[in-house]
């Protein structure tokens, strides 16, 4: 039997390999929906248009039981969208997020563009508004929630034009943010959240409270949920000056017990105020990623 | 505590490694970027504490396991009568008395006791250490200072001997030779049958510090029986024979044999039997038999002691001299011989003269001082006349007589009396002596005296042993014949010539006290030589006890190797 392989269910820097962003987001998207044969954001403020027949995989709350009690065929409801969703793609391009673990491995920048590559190219296919942010210690770019032809293709160039930052105040470029975002809508927030949780919780609660749905993807290179090295190794930090000397045998175990209160603690704040959030490693396939959004 | 290799101790610099290393690392670390570096100061922090203690755990684990090889290395003994015989222990100086006297040939429990105290003196030897001092010492009384390996060869070559041993004063020897050396340890170990008989009077004096075991007996403190030939000594015709033995034994049959002189000593034939116990003494009257020098034995049957049931003696059988006196010889001298004449010890004639002149012709004269002193030059005179080198000096000191040759007469003051000299350094011709100077000597055929035998010379007239002085003197002395005497050795007869005479023997045979094998009681033991008995396993194990150390090593070694293993878990369970 001949093994099909899904794109979106490959490793992550496998996948990069086979071409641009824009490649690789369009296979990831292609898998995916073959896989899930739905939408994840179907539902936003649609209106009932016209049936058609019944195939398989379309969800039975679709089916029109009324049809089905009279002429005893399988229909399902088709939705137009009375208003387009406005999602709009927040991605971290801060120094932290140029590093990988591995040299194998993608970067968290690298794979959040991806990410989000793929996940605007399901939107704008489902015909949502779609814009996209990048900051780090301002914000970078600001491409407006469209849902015109050549979107997707502006959302690509902007990432690719959005160069690797330097520090990570994004506390203040979430802040400023919130005012970008005047419309309510989708926020998709894709960073490794080295900063200050309280302040970006109070921004993220503040987009909450203006109506926005929010999401956010936690990236993590695998090397940072676990800590491992030399006997002894010079730490620094990227973004700034800091740094320790540690032996990562010895602090290996509370390291570990500490990135994994970081992430509950995380989780439990988004889940306290109505704001996913999705832990994800940059060994995840594309299509699992996104699978945590439906 | 002390240590068998002290000089590994220096190892214990290296103890010092893992704190240096410590305080002196200053190696960089390689570095990377990191950049949840927040996660990682958070972690930190909070495993300060205990990454603190971690590490200083480590460095008083490692330190400590060095500490703990190091020691091991260096042989680390602590002082404990526990451990057992053999073990480790501090230098000692030990002498081993070995008595291999006659006595320790008798045969118990159908073993040789001589076996039982070489087994037992081997494993006190072979328990020494590398640096002891060890000394062995037999009934000959002479400490032998070797090794361990020469001592134990010594000791398996040895068998029961014929000297006796003083035990008490074997002790005390032994005790002041390991107290002179400086050896943390000094003991005197004592392996022997402990006869009563085997002990002087009073107690030998032992130093302090001074350690002295003795092993118990091997028949538990009760006697074993044995019977023993003391004396045997001929006197007018019959053989007196003496038993001796542990108290208490029956009456048994005493056999005299008798061998002609010349004859081999398988030619011997019985001449008559007696009954005797323990303690008396029988008299074995012997045939008439030609003159010469008979050599007699007398028999006991065999028992556990074979040493001493046989006992020889010398007979002499001689012609009575043919002996006149001059008036000169004074009265005593007359009275003395015709007592002897009348006992048939001496007959009138002229062989032996006894006066004051030396007369001409064949025979031996006694010579006395002349009583007046003027004659005294006529005398010297008619001495040189006669080839005689000895003669008259002048007058002598009083004092006592000395003598090995003459029995009797030993001590007997001498109030008047010429030096005698001129004699060119013979020492071999006096027989006698007052204050060093010679008083009685044999030069050829005339013996002289420095005294003349009358009461206002010497007291020697007036005492019971003048008249068996005369009969030496005539049938003896002037013949030129020895005494026989007796020594302590190996049963047999040495006879002593002059030229191709015979004039005397020596009759050898073991101390009569040997055949005495009651052992001496324990605390007749521990009174004379300060010593408690010990059987053989208390024996092995009180050797060394003083200075008896227990090596530590090893359990230091157990010790580095928890500590390795605790160092290990801490090293990786952190991790």
């Amino acid at each position: 039997m001949t093994e099909v392989r899904r794109i979106d269910l490959l490793d992550p820097a496998e996948v990069a390999r086979l071409g641009g962003i824009e490649i690789v987001a369009q296979g990831v998207v292609e898998g995916f929906l073959a896989g899930i044969h739905r939408s994840p954001f179907r539902g936003f403020s649609v209106e009932f248009t016209e049936h058609r027949a019944y195939q398989p995989g379309d969800e039975p709350r679709y089916l029109d039981w009324k049809i089905l009690a009279r002429a005893d065929r399988l229909f399902v409801k088709q939705f137009e969208e009375e208003t387009n969703l406005r999602a709009m793609l927040l991605v971290d391009a801060s120094r932290s997020m140029a590093w990988r673990g591995a040299p194998g491995r993608l970067t968290k920048r690298a794979y959040a563009d991806r990410l989000a590559a793929a996940l605007a190219l399901i939107l704008l296919r489902q015909r949502d508004a779609t814009g996209l942010i990048t900051f780090d210690e301002v914000v970078r770019q600001v491409i407006p929630a469209r849902v015109k032809t050549g979107q997707w293709t502006r959302l690509v160039r902007g990432l690719l034009d959005t160069p690797d930052g330097r520090g990570t105040a994004a506390e203040a470029a979430l802040l400023r943010l919130t005012g970008l975002l005047a419309r309510r809508g989708l926020v998709v927030l894709v960073s490794d959240l080295l900063f200050d949780r309280a302040l970006a919780l109070t921004a993220l609660r503040y987009l909450r409270h203006r109506g926005h749905n929010v999401i956010v993807f936690h990236l993590m290179d695998p090397a940072e949920a676990e800590l491992t090295g030399p006997p002894e190794v010079r730490f620094r930090d990227p973004e700034s000056p800091a740094s320790v000397v540690v032996r990562p045998r010895e602090l290996a175990r509370a390291y570990g017990e500490t990135v994994r209160r970081e992430v509950a603690a995380w989780r439990s704040a988004c889940r306290r105020h109505g704001i996913g959030y999705h832990h994800v490693l940059t060994d995840l396939p594309f299509g699992m990623a996104l699978r945590l959004l439906a | 505590m002390t240590f068998l290799h002290p000089l590994a101790l220096l190892g214990l610099a290296a103890a010092a490694i893992p704190a240096l290393l410590h305080l002196l690392e200053r190696r960089v670390p390689p570095e990377a970027e990191f950049p949840p570096i927040r996660y990682l100061s958070e972690a930190e922090r909070q495993s300060a504490r205990r990454l603190k203690l971690r590490h200083l755990l480590l460095l008083v684990l490692r330190t400590a396991l060095i500490a703990m090889i190091v020691m091991a290395a260096a042989r680390p003994l602590v002082r404990s009568r526990r451990a057992a015989g053999g073990g480790a222990h501090e230098p000692t100086a030990l002498l081993l008395i070995l008595d291999n006297s006659p006595s320790s040939g008798a045969v118990v429990d159908g073993r040789p006791l001589i076996e039982r105290l070489k087994t037992v003196a081997r494993g006190a030897i072979t328990r020494a250490a590398a640096g002891d001092r060890l000394w062995l010492m037999l009934a000959d009384g002479v400490a032998r200072l070797g090794s361990r390996d020469a001592l134990v060869a010594t000791v398996d070559s040895v068998v029961p001997g014929w000297r006796r041993l003083d035990l008490s004063g074997a002790v005390a020897q032994a005790s002041r030779l390991v107290d002179a050396e400086p050896l943390p340890g000094r003991e005197v170990a004592v392996v022997s049958d402990l006869q009563r008989t085997t002990f002087g009077e009073g107690r030998a004096d032992i130093p302090r510090g001074v350690r002295v075991l003795a092993l118990a007996s091997a028949t538990g403190g009760e006697a074993l029986a044995n019977r023993g030939v003391a004396q045997a000594r001929v006197a007018g015709g019959a053989v007196a024979i003496t038993l001796v033995g542990t108290p208490g034994g029956s009456p048994a049959p005493v056999t005299v044999r008798l061998r002609a002189p010349g004859s081999p000593a398988g030619r011997s034939h019985d001449v008559g039997r007696a009954l005797a116990a323990p303690g008396s003494s029988a008299t074995v009257p012997l045939p008439s038999v030609a003159p010469g020098w008979w050599i007699g034995e007398a028999v006991l049957d065999p028992d556990e002691l074979r040493a001493d049931d046989r006992r020889a003696f010398v007979w002499r059988v001689a012609l009575p001299a043919r002996v006149r006196a001059d008036p000169g010889a004074g009265l005593f001298v007359a009275a003395a011989l015709a007592v002897l004449t009348q006992g048939k010890r001496i007959v009138e004639g002229s062989d032996v003269t006894v006066g004051e002149r030396l007369r001409g012709g064949a025979g031996t004269t006694v010579l006395l001082p002349p009583s007046d002193p003027a004659l005294l030059g006529q005398a010297n005179r008619a001495l040189v006349a006669r080839g005689v080198a000895w003669q008259f000096g002048g007058a002598g000191t009083p004092g006592p007589i000395a003598t090995a040759g003459v029995a009797g007469i030993s001590g007997i003051p001498v109030a008047r009396r010429y030096r005698l000299g001129g004699g060119g350094g013979d020492t071999t011709a006096i027989l006698a002596t007052v204050n060093g100077d010679p008083w009685l000597v044999r030069a050829g055929d005339v013996v002289l005296l420095g005294s003349r035998l009358d009461t206002t010379w010497t007291a020697l007239p007036a005492s019971p042993a003048f008249v068996p002085f005369v009969d030496a003197l005539v049938n003896r002395l002037a013949r030129g014949e020895a005494s026989i005497t007796e020594a302590e050795g190996p049963p047999g007869v040495a006879f002593q010539v002059h030229g191709a005479d015979t004039v005397g023997a020596v009759v050898s045979a073991p101390d009569a006290r040997e055949s005495d094998l009651t052992p001496a009681a324990s605390d007749v033991v521990r009174r004379a030589i300060g010593a408690e008995l010990l059987d053989e396993a208390q024996f092995a194990a009180e050797q060394y006890a003083a200075t008896r150390r227990t090596d530590m090593s090893g359990l230091l070694l157990a010790l580095a190797l928890l500590v390795a293993g605790v160092e290990l878990g801490v090293a990786t369970r952190a991790q």
